[in-house]
């Protein structure tokens, strides 16, 4: 009589278990996943944790909560994705206990699908159905002059958007832990709200450059000869002008806005992808796995993304790592020039810029900090990447 | 290289068509609406003055004809022949980064070899980890933090903050002038130095760990040969091939990384115009400085191309499978 450990015992360890034992073993490697457990709910969580609107406030008697009524459409977006990707990744767990390796592949990809498609009805209907919102009131000085009572403010009581030419350019202090910049913004809320831009650029961009490297890189490695030839002319050039200019060229044309970065970050980082991908596949067309699939009769699509894509990925996931890095540090440097978001909008590059002032004064406040933030982010990316290539496939191990 | 060439042209070109808005509206400005008839004509007018009416194709070719014989039009800002400008700006880029790139092997050479030779002691770990910190460091912050805490009333007074020489430097002798010069390219050269060796040292040690660990090495070392030769004359040579290869991947992000420090700095080189030609959007700059930033990237990769063949003889390019 086999009891259910038994059998899952005789599933043995996926590969997916296998990484994730060995990335885990360094200390290093966990706090940087730790870091950016933390980076990440700093960025879900940014309304909560830094909003000129307290959680609560009785005003005339009446329990009011201002935060919660100010969320934005786009705020019910984060915590729809953040939620909707929690739960794959409990999901993905679940499928390690309790379903059988044959199919698990399967059964993963019907749950992104199914999430995918959850997530987008969720986003149309809450862009539908949830009001955009302006609460202009100043429910502080209310506080102060007593006409509220019993409010509760998030524990960085500022808006990123709220300036105060009061208190501008102020060093840290107790009332601004960071201080503020030139137009009385607090630092730390605009750093909290700028760990969204730079997130969401770095996967986005990422997201978009790796998926247009494998679908190129399989064309080009799985047909060879002229296509290749021809697809292999196309890359060099890509490669041959400098990301940077070219990025920047393209920002001098198109007017600028987040979306525009992540597609142009996204249109001009595949090529490492391409390349892996078609050395990978290369090296796979001719393996006896893949001729049973093609005497098989397989359609082409199937061929190259379920049989041979799971097999040369793992380049392309470590070279994703470090591509997020690159993305959040090119993002940084753009808004840094000046080529970013518009300003209401925080980004961390734009801070940094501030912080040499229109006069020539240096506010070390304005540069310390949000490089701080850049530095760890990209510095914890990198890490990972690395950790990554090392677990994933020790073929790839650079002597450690 | 003929073909890469014409397609970074083609690249360039596409962008700027592609693009909303056209130069002729620009120039005009929101002047250019308040009588709509007129105004229709002088756009068609100015349309056809630059060519702008005809199909695409024959835009492009009229434009890479033009470009063949360096002629990149006239600046919308300065008013002057862009290549005149882009003569001026070059050289200055150019020095700054031969200047970076020899410090960069210089510098990652010896640290990458000695790493790997001292495998798992100390200035291993110390190197690996500063290393690895230094190439996650962006250069913006760096430089920013340079100048306000190095060259600044606030901080440190040590160095300029900006530009190549102080406003006096025509009025030097030889040696003073050059040490002003110097003086003025400390920060920059650095800024643009740090994250490319820590980069290279990390792919020289990798290499060397690889070489020191095989088997000729071991023979070399039976035979009784000195640590010395067996490390330099062995192992380093065989890893210094990789090497050349990088100074590829390299070059690149240093023409990219000159716009992010010859703006901190206002150093008067390529990147600083690319960056003001698109603060202004100065068209004619911007396409000049993006296909000749190309043509000097493809320039660097053929000169690596021939490095690795003189470094590696048994390496032709003939008949070869790309």
């Amino acid at each position: 009589m086999s009891t259910k450990s038994q059998v899952r015992e005789s599933w043995g360890t996926s590969y997916g278990q296998m990484v994730w034992r060995e990335f885990f073993k360094s200390r290093l490697n966990t706090a940087c996943m730790i870091f950016i457990i933390f980076l990440f709910a700093a960025a879900v969580l940014a309304p909560f944790l830094a909003n000129d609107k307290p959680f609560v406030i009785r005003i005339g008697g009446q329990l009011h909560f201002p935060l919660f009524g100010d969320l934005q459409p786009n705020d019910y977006c984060v915590f729809l994705a953040a939620i909707v990707g929690f739960c794959q990744l409990l999901l993905v767990l679940r499928n390690h206990r309790r379903v059988e390796p044959s199919i698990r592949g399967r059964v993963f990809w019907r749950q992104v699908s199914i999430n995918t498609v959850i997530m987008v009805t969720g986003i149309i209907l809450i862009f539908i159905f949830v009001p955009r919102r302006l609460d202009a009131t100043d429910y502080k000085s209310m506080v102060a002059s007593g006409k509220a009572t019993s409010a509760y403010f998030a524990p960085v009581p500022y808006g990123y958007a709220r300036t105060d030419l009061k208190s501008r350019e102020q060093p840290p202090g107790r009332e601004h832990w960071l201080g503020t910049d030139d137009v009385g913004s607090d630092v730390l809320c605009r750093l909290i709200h700028g760990s969204r831009i730079s997130l969401s650029v770095g996967f986005v961009a990422v997201g978009l450059s790796t998926v247009i490297g494998i679908i190129i890189g399989a064309i080009l490695g799985y047909f060879g000869g002229k296509v290749d030839f021809l697809g292999m002319r196309v890359v060099e050039i890509m490669m041959a002008i400098p990301t940077f200019f070219l990025i920047i060229t393209i920002v001098a044309f198109f007017p600028r806005s987040l979306f525009n970065i992540m597609i142009v970050i996204g249109i001009t980082s595949w090529t490492e992808d391409a390349r892996f991908i078609r050395a990978e596949f290369f090296r796979l067309r001719n393996q006896d796995f893949v001729q049973a699939a093609v005497s098989l009769g397989l359609p082409l699509r199937s061929i190259l993304f379920r049989h041979m894509l799971p097999n040369g990925i793992a380049p392309v996931l470590v070279n994703a790592t470090f591509g997020i890095a690159g993305a959040i540090f090119i993002e940084a440097a753009l808004s840094f020039l000046g080529f970013g978001v518009a300003p209401p909008m925080p980004s961390w590059g734009q801070m940094l810029s501030l912080g040499v002032s229109t006069t020539g004064r240096f506010l070390w406040w304005l540069t310390l900090f949000p490089g701080m933030a850049i530095f760890f982010t990209v510095l914890t990316y990198n890490l990972v990447g690395e950790a990554l290539r090392d677990a994933i496939d020790p073929r790839l191990r650079k002597a450690a | 290289m003929i073909p890469t060439l014409l397609g970074i042209t083609i690249m360039v070109f596409a962008i700027s068509r592609i693009a909303p808005g056209d130069p002729v509206s620009l120039s005009m400005g929101p002047g250019g609406q308040l009588d709509a008839a007129r105004a229709a004509d002088v756009r068609k007018a100015r349309m056809a003055l630059y060519g702008l009416d005809k199909p695409i194709p024959v835009q492009y070719a009229k434009w890479l004809g033009r470009v063949v014989r360096l002629d990149f039009g006239d600046s919308l800002k300065h008013h002057r022949p862009v290549i005149d400008i882009i003569k001026e700006r070059l050289p200055i880029t150019l020095t700054l980064n031969l200047i970076a790139f020899v410090l960069i092997y210089v510098i990652a050479l010896p640290v990458g070899v000695l790493a790997a030779v001292k495998h798992k002691k100390l200035f291993d770990r110390f190197s690996s980890v500063i290393l690895f910190m230094l190439w996650s460091l962006p250069s913006m912050w760096v430089g920013q933090m340079m100048i306000g805490y190095l060259c600044g009333p606030t901080f440190e007074n040590w160095f300029p903050p900006a530009g190549l020489s102080s406003n006096y430097a025509d009025q030097l002798a030889f040696f003073p002038w050059l040490w002003d010069r110097l003086w003025h390219l400390v920060l920059p050269v650095l800024c643009l130095t740090y994250s490319g060796f820590a980069y290279l040292a990390k792919q020289v040690r990798a290499g060397m760990l690889d070489n020191l660990r095989a088997d000729y090495v071991r023979t070399a070392r039976a035979k009784g040969l000195s640590n010395a030769a067996v490390v330099f004359h062995h192992a380093f040579r065989n890893s210094v091939i990789p090497v050349i290869t990088i100074m590829a991947t390299l070059l690149p992000a240093m023409l990219g990384g000159s716009v992010i420090i010859e703006s901190i700095f206002s150093v008067p080189g390529m990147g600083l115009l690319a960056f003001e030609a698109v603060t202004t959007r100065d068209y004619n700059v911007v396409m000049a400085v993006a296909t000749i930033g190309g043509v000097l990237n493809l320039i660097g990769l053929l000169l690596g191309d021939i490095a690795y063949a003189i470094a590696d003889p048994r390496i032709s390019f003939e008949g070869s499978e790309l």
